[in-house]
């Protein structure tokens, strides 16, 4: 595994296809990090270039990206979250969310109440569906069976156990309380 | 050329010995200062850098890319560059107060935009990268060195970039030049005429083979400033090797080769 | 934690362990204290390893740069020749500033010295004044006409919790090794003369040394707190000894409350991290000279 430095020219574009980390110049590849070359092939005709720093590093919330966030406040039209980790790397800076009303599940919609779904302090997997505007933040949505709280405290500060998609329970004083529960999938823990 | 046969006459050029003083080095030659770098030292920012070249010692620390503050529609498509250069009450011979001057925001504006062609901007969305620059003692050329240390933290941070920016800075007193000039021969004219008095620093890509950033001041012919500019370059490969060197072991320390796939 | 929610989670992944310092760092400092250590493996009364560089600031009289773990802080002193105030002709002035530049942790903004910054110089100013490292009459030259002015900067240049134990360090090892000139006034004309050549050291009187702690969940006593131990902290404190066991400064800005016992264990801890820090100033001052 080479080591590159800064704007190394790596190959030409007929040789690869350009990944992460690279830019392209008068049609060859450089690297626009310092970090190792990594080549993949992925069943296509050329295989993929990269040029990584850490083993990992998605540095900001992009569209698609599944994210985890704890959720700030909540009011009727939607809650507000901080961004924590993109994917499994953690973002050294925090980054806000909203996640609308109408974006909370895929179902009813209309039903959605937002307290009912998150309260502050609950940690939510949620997915980037736009980068917002001026005005508005990071938008996310939790409409998936995989998306929602994955922790979350009891009023009497317990940490509860999800026994439906839509509540969790608490161990010590086994009131039931409402939450938009993802069903957790165990590499987002390991991975 | 005409000789004065009334005198009793000398070697043709001889020069005075004031101007090898400070650590011997020579006029009219691209003798940049030895140079110190590393990088990673500060462990709360994303990235830094700190740089020492003779007695001139400073460091940068490149936090980001956060959320942006202030946001306009251009900050949606492109991430925004945000530099703040800073001297040390202590960093000059003259004690500096503590309120930014106006000299500080000059080199702050300066260092902003000799970096930002060389930081892939696009690839940040709607946030920021701050760059801070301390100056922790100021031994002259400091802007150079701070271009080339912001470039270096920049790098160390895993930004992407299209180069490196390096910087070196010339000081033109009449015919003669000195490269990476001290403090004192930054401020310092020995030749009596006025002509071609004057500094110069280029922020420069070296694989690019690009500049980004020219700051002059005082008075130069055309040619000079030309012949000037061209000193300059020389200077910047000079320091090139130890720049790569620092980021080759800042790289080896922030992650093991990934694994053969 | 986020593992009770996934149903076998039994070995403990590294990168488990980041998310759940990520997620509910208050919870992990805890799982640790509980154990009585630290994330970073130490004791709960363990300091950070200490290292001191003194006279690296050329344009500096006298400047010192002291690393308590990650937390750098760098303090350059420039001495200036003024006029001793009216009411006290005969003694000079010290004037100690901290900053907390932008450049040391993106938690502090450009621009003036935020609260914490103000607080620390207060804190330093009210250490000078009550120690008195300097008599502030060695700084008069000529009664009620000339003295020394010290401007004692101290800046933070990486914050990892703990600026105030670091800034004292690095302002009585700067004083240490501060130089001045000599300077003579002229009877006639009533002008300053000075000698470069001619140097000499400051009168050190005393060597008060900072400690400071965090108090966690009302009860657990740790010293040396770093960035993110002081974020959960529930209340701070700062104990100021010089080596003659006497007690400067007690600072403890608020808060829950502390027992008396355990505040003589805070004197104690102080008085014993005096003793290794005089020892470390009186080494490297030393290593100097004999270097030279």
């Amino acid at each position: 595994m080479s080591q590159i430095m800064l704007c190394d020219k790596l190959c030409s574009v007929e040789d690869c296809i350009p990944g992460t980390g690279v830019y392209l110049r008068h049609g060859y590849i450089y690297s626009s990090l310092a970090g190792y070359v990594l080549r993949k092939n992925e069943g296509e005709e050329l295989p993929v270039i990269s040029v990584v720093r850490e083993t990992e590093t998605q540095l900001l919330p992009d569209v698609g990206a599944i994210v985890t966030c704890k959720v700030t406040s909540i009011n009727p039209r939607f809650a507000k979250v901080h961004i924590l980790y993109v994917g499994s790397t953690p973002l050294k800076d925090r980054f806000r969310g909203t996640i609308r009303k109408e974006d909370v599940r895929a179902t009813e919609k209309d039903k959605v109440e937002t307290y009912k779904s998150f309260r502050p302090g609950d940690i939510v997997l949620a997915k980037v569906i736009s980068l917002g505007d001026v005005q508005s933040n990071y938008l996310l949505t939790t409409a998936e069976n995989e998306l929602g709280v994955v922790v979350a405290h009891s009023e009497a500060g317990a940490q509860m156990v999800p026994i439906s998609w839509c509540e969790m329970q608490c161990p010590r004083t086994h009131t039931k309380e409402f939450r938009k529960v993802a069903r957790v999938q165990p590499e987002y823990l390991q991975a | 050329m005409p000789t004065d046969t009334k005198r009793v006459r000398g070697p043709e050029v001889s020069q005075s010995p004031s101007l090898f003083l400070p650590d011997g080095r020579q006029r009219d030659q691209v003798d940049v200062r030895p140079v110190f770098v590393r990088c990673g030292l500060v462990s709360q920012a994303k990235g830094s850098a700190y740089i020492e070249a003779g007695n001139t010692k400073l460091m940068c620390c490149v936090y980001g890319p956060k959320e942006t503050e202030r946001k306009d529609e251009t900050d949606m498509k492109c991430g925004r560059l945000t530099t703040d250069m800073r001297f040390a009450p202590f960093s000059c011979p003259e004690r500096g107060s503590w309120i930014q001057g106006s000299q500080d925001k000059d080199f702050s504006l300066m260092l902003q935009e000799s970096l930002q062609p060389a930081v892939c901007l696009h690839k940040y969305p709607r946030s920021q990268i701050e760059v801070n620059v301390m100056v922790l003692e100021n031994s002259g050329s400091v802007l150079a060195h701070a271009v080339t240390c912001a470039s270096l933290a920049l790098a160390d941070a895993g930004i992407e970039m299209y180069d490196l920016v390096l910087g070196c800075s010339i000081r033109q007193d009449g015919a003669s030049y000195v490269v990476d000039p001290t403090y004192t021969e930054q401020n310092s004219c020995s030749s009596v005429s006025s002509e071609n008095q004057g500094g110069l620093t280029v922020a420069f890509l070296p694989s690019l083979n690009q500049i980004s950033g020219l700051q002059s001041d005082g008075e130069m012919t055309e040619e000079t400033l030309t012949a000037g500019v061209r000193t300059c370059i020389e200077g910047c490969y000079k320091l090139y090797p130890v720049v790569q060197q620092a980021l080759t072991k800042a790289v080896r320390r922030a992650a093991l080769p990934p694994p053969e796939s | 934690m986020i593992g009770s929610v996934c149903v076998t989670q039994s070995p403990v992944s590294p990168s488990f362990l980041l998310h759940f310092r990520t997620a509910e760092p208050l919870e992990y400092h805890r799982s640790f204290l509980k154990e009585n250590c630290r994330p970073d493996g130490r004791e709960l009364s363990e300091f950070r390893t200490t290292t001191l560089n003194i006279g690296s600031i050329s344009t500096a009289d006298g400047s010192a740069l002291v690393k308590v773990g990650n937390t750098t802080v760098i303090c350059g002193i420039k001495a200036e020749l003024a006029n001793p105030t009216v009411e006290a002709p005969g003694k000079g002035y010290i004037v100690p500033n901290v900053d907390l530049p932008p450049l040391c942790s993106s938690r502090f903004r450009p621009g003036p010295p935020g609260e914490q910054a103000q607080a620390a110089s207060q804190f330093i100013a009210d250490v000078i004044e009550s120690s008195e490292v300097i008599q502030t009459e060695d700084l008069c030259i000529e009664r009620g006409k000339l003295c020394w002015v010290l401007y004692c900067d101290m800046m933070c240049l990486d914050y990892d919790g703990n600026v105030l134990d670091a800034c004292v360090v690095a302002l009585l090892a700067a004083l240490k090794n501060t130089q001045l000139p000599e300077v003579t006034v002229n009877t006639e004309t009533c002008t300053p003369g000075v000698t470069l050549e001619k140097r000499h050291g400051l009168r050190i009187n005393k060597h008060p040394v900072a400690t400071s702690f965090c108090i966690f969940d009302d009860s657990i006593l740790i010293v040396d707190p770093t960035a993110e131990e002081e974020s959960l902290a529930t209340a701070q404190l700062t104990v100021v000894t010089d080596e003659e066991d006497r007690l400067y400064s007690l600072h403890k800005p608020g808060g829950t409350s502390l027992s008396g016992q355990k505040l003589q264990e805070c004197i104690s801890r102080a008085t014993a991290r005096q003793r290794e820090i005089q020892k470390l100033i009186n080494k490297v001052i030393h290593s100097v000279k004999t270097a030279q």
